[in-house]
């Protein structure tokens, strides 16, 4: 966290940091009820369900690294893995939003279950 | 959201609707073959004989161009440092914040000094004679 001295040289947009993570937070939770449509299909049952849901909600998030955080950070001279760009810290990118979707995926993921089970 | 991720979502959006239905198909088929073939021994109901590979390969396919589709649907990410901000609204104006359909976002603030800009004593009246020079010209 930067100290208050910090945020004082280099102050902090707060409608930024707002609109970021209202993005990547929608993005998770829409992709999530998709991925529970195609747990559901798949059959999955206890914990390989909630293993396709984290892994799949992490290749999301590397996806939307490389669509939309890496082209414009790259170019202005970040590291490879560095957020500090659009987010405020890396923890908080890339782990944040790791449960925001689990409810909508669970509910689609049983929907679909139960539909495709007959 | 463009026209491509809108294009790529559904396309993903189809084919995950194809796996669900030949899914359906397949347990249906199973249960009926079971139900037929087991009429006299007790139900050995095992629901999950394993889907075909196709449909799963199918399903896993359509899972990802739904994902990357949702992503390219996303929109422009803003600079969070005060600097960065403030220097893309001088260079850009507003044509470094628009949304996806092309139109200036919504809660776009501008310059968050322009109120003080305008002040009498603060005008800056080389660049206006030079701004009104080339709108002349440019007439």
């Amino acid at each position: 966290m930067p100290t208050e001295r910090e945020l004082q040289i280099s102050p902090i947009v707060p409608e930024s940091v707002m609109h970021n993570t209202k993005t990547l937070s929608n993005l998770q939770t829409l992709t999530a009820s998709i991925f529970g449509a195609a747990a559901g299909i798949l059959g999955l049952e206890s914990y390989s369900g909630f293993l396709f849901y984290l892994i799949f909600t992490i290749i999301t998030t590397v996806l939307f690294y490389t669509i939309r955080v890496a082209p414009t950070s790259l170019k202005a001279g970040h590291g490879f893995f560095d957020t500090s760009r659009y987010f405020r810290t890396q923890y908080e990118f890339w782990t944040g939003g790791l449960f925001n979707g689990l409810a909508g995926y669970i509910l689609t993921w049983t929907l679909f279950y139960g539909l495709v089970r007959a | 959201m463009t026209w491509i991720s809108k294009i790529t979502t559904a396309f993903g959006i189809l084919l995950l609707a194809d796996a669900c239905y030949s899914a359906y198909e397949h347990s249906v088929l199973q249960t009926h073959r079971a139900a037929s073939l087991s009429s006299l021994a007790a139900s050995h109901n095992a629901p999950s004989s394993s889907l075909p590979i196709d449909i799963t390969i199918e399903t896993i396919v359509a899972t990802f161009i739904v994902c990357l589709g949702i992503v390219l649907g996303t929109s422009n990410l803003r600079p969070i440092q005060w600097r960065v901000w403030a220097g893309k609204i001088e260079r850009e104006g507003e044509a470094g914040f628009l949304n996806n359909n092309g139109e200036v976002e919504k809660d776009y603030v501008g310059n968050p000094f322009r109120l003080l800009e305008s002040r009498p004593g603060f005008v800056d009246i080389r660049k206006q004679r030079k701004e009104f020079a080339e709108w002349v010209k440019n007439k």
